[in-house]
């Protein structure tokens, strides 16, 4: 397996810019994750990674080596398509089978790698039909197939799992957590699902416009958000954002001058019943929590609560929240470091 | 929707209209072809849609130049313009399919934003005739009139635009996905044009070459230009089928004219399975 490491990638589409100044570092047997809105650049990270596209400045290093020039065949990287880009005329089999017959593999050893695979992925039943008669999950299964037979340095995916239900996403996502591990494999995915990004990678780069705002592994984005995007960008329901000078909460500590707004998680409000400035205006009970709505002045926030507590619309409450987890941002919206 | 009792009627009765009239002539040559003269002729009695006395002589004639009921004999049988015909257009087909595929694959996949394909069509602006008198001089000077092949090459030529605009259009369908996957999975340009492209369009060359195909078959303005005497193809030799004693021999031209019909039926219902659309059924997730 390899790293890959990209230096200052910029990419213009016309008078669009797709990448402004992207460097990003994977490490060799990370499960990487692209993180961000449509159109945001990642798929065209994927592109140039891959050598389909040629980036306007800026390099890609596969294992420290320059991939300037080098054919999208010989840079040996795996790619699991967002339309899955099967081939239409030919069966399961002779999909799955292609990479290898494409690169002049022993037939014995085709055989076995592909019956390895299509083992692992429970998919030797629909091997000898073409791609118009599978279902979603299978031609899913069948791309996932193609990209894991042969033995590339890394494996990169395009939201692959987008047009699979919820609950067969939620399968997958583990299983194919499972399988990189398994294969010690680097792979770099492409997701516009902030909870998929969160639960299967080792380290996420969140995209905005064609920019890297922020990199690291999930909980560390979560915890300590370099900036007002990237706080909003994780997390259901969204971190409550509010002015600085509010008075619905008491931070507890000094506001420092340059904060504008201030951030508090929904998990982290306390919520308590008695009687204060601010209202429940609704509830959402979930099940394993229940959300409020709460309106304090101007501010509407939403609160986390565990379990099913007992709450009556239009009831007032008070907020508290421990001190420590309070984000204060300052006029651009960046993170400014505690105090 | 369901639709009323009347309404279906009706909708039938339109169709079965429209069908009834444009088969009238396909039918009519159909009879025709299989009459003896005297059911044919002017002169003979009333005309039927059955032939009384069914005969092959028709076809007799125009492929042994003469027969026991006309009095006429024809110069040259109807053998070597049907073999002209279909080298002619098959040839050109080949020519119009080869060229106008790579054309359309190339402008589709790297010519973005140029008008080559809008001046490629406006080529068939210009009135035949103001081309086809210089083409006639310079296919004399080489050598190319009244021979089969300088014929293919025009049919190529002329049929070019119309094969190369209908295989763009399935070209610029085609999502860019698959063959980049084949890009990644280890193909060079080339190959992937011949192991995933060129398959996948299997439909779209199908349906294009019968069109281009039936173009050239059906073609009487050109042969009867460049064609004179032994090349010449069966429009043009169909209208040799009449004689000062005899006026048109509609007998023998509906003979001939049931054999014209044949190879763009044998092609349509070869390729009939071919003939729809779903190019990449499968391909890409819904």
């Amino acid at each position: 397996m390899a790293s890959i490491r990209l230096e200052n990638i910029c990419k213009h589409y016309g008078d669009v810019v797709a990448l402004d100044d992207v460097s990003i570092e994977v490490e060799d047997n990370a499960f990487f994750c692209l993180f961000g809105p449509p159109l945001s650049g990642k798929s065209t990270i994927l592109k140039i990674i891959l050598g389909l596209e040629t980036p306007d400045s800026g390099s890609v290093f596969i294992d420290d080596r320059p991939m300037n020039g080098v054919s999208p065949a010989q840079r040996n990287v795996a790619m699991v398509f967002q339309n899955l880009a099967l081939f239409p005329h030919m069966t399961a089999l002779q999909n799955v089978r292609f990479p290898l017959v494409e690169r002049k593999i022993a037939e014995d050893v085709i055989a076995a790698r592909v019956d390895e695979v299509t083992k692992k992925l429970h998919m030797q039943h629909i091997l000898h039909k073409p791609p118009s008669q599978l279902s979603g999950g299978e031609r899913q299964r069948v791309a996932i197939a193609r990209a894991l037979v042969r033995d590339p340095v890394a494996y990169l995916m395009d939201d692959p799992i987008s047009a699979l239900d919820a609950r067969l996403r939620e399968e997958t996502r583990v299983e194919l957590r499972r399988i990189q591990r398994e294969m010690n494999q680097t792979v770099i995915y492409v997701t516009h699902d902030q909870e998929e990004a969160m639960s299967v990678s080792d380290q996420m780069a969140i995209f905005e416009h064609g920019r890297v705002r922020q990199v690291g592994a999930p909980h560390d984005l979560y915890d300590a958000p370099a900036s007002t995007y990237v706080a909003e960008m994780l997390g259901a329901p969204a971190i409550n954002l509010m002015a600085a000078g509010g008075t619905a909460l008491n931070a507890g500590r000094p506001v420092p001058q340059q904060a504008v707004q201030l951030g508090v998680r929904p998990e982290h409000l306390r919520v308590l019943k008695d009687g204060g400035n601010t209202q429940v205006s609704a509830i959402e009970p979930m099940g394993a929590t229940t959300i409020l709505t709460l309106n304090a002045g101007a501010e509407t926030m939403k609160a986390a609560l565990h379990g099913q507590p007992e709450f009556q619309v239009g009831e007032s409450v008070s907020l508290s929240v421990d001190p420590a987890q309070i984000h204060f941002f300052d006029k651009n919206g960046d993170t400014l470091v505690a105090v | 929707m369901r639709r009323s009792l009347p309404f279906e009627l009706l909708r039938y009765a339109m169709i079965l209209l429209i069908i009834a009239i444009s088969l009238v002539p396909t039918l009519w040559m159909l009879s025709m072809a299989f009459k003896p003269i005297a059911e044919w002729s002017a002169s003979g009695a009333a005309l039927t849609w059955w032939p009384e006395n069914p005969t092959l002589d028709n076809f007799r004639f125009i492929f042994g130049q003469s027969s026991s009921e006309l009095i006429v004999s024809l110069e040259r049988t109807a053998a070597r313009p049907i073999m002209a015909s279909l080298l002619a257009a098959i040839v050109g087909t080949l020519i119009a399919m080869t060229a106008g595929t790579a054309a359309a694959y190339g402008l589709s996949r790297f010519g973005k934003g140029n008008n080559l394909p809008l001046a490629l069509i406006q080529l068939r602006l210009f009135p035949p005739m103001a081309v086809m008198i210089p083409l006639m001089i310079m296919w004399s000077f080489l050598g190319l009139i009244d021979n089969w092949f300088g014929l293919a090459v025009v049919y190529g030529i002329v049929t070019l635009p119309f094969a190369f605009w209908l295989m763009k259009t399935f070209f610029d369908d085609m999502p860019r996905e698959i063959e980049d996957a084949a890009l990644v999975e280890g193909c060079t340009r080339l190959r992937v044009f011949a192991v995933i492209t060129l398959p996948m369009m299997r439909p779209a060359l199908a349906s294009s070459a019968l069109f281009v195909f039936i173009m050239n078959w059906s073609d009487y303005l050109i042969a009867l230009l460049l064609t004179t005497r032994d090349w010449v193809t069966i429009p043009v030799y169909m209208t040799s089928l009449s004689s000062s004693m005899t006026g048109q021999l509609y007998g023998a031209k509906a003979a001939l004219g049931l054999i014209a019909a044949i190879p763009p039926v044998i092609l349509g219902i070869a390729i009939q399975k071919h003939l729809v659309r779903g190019l990449t059924f499968g391909a890409l997730k819904e």
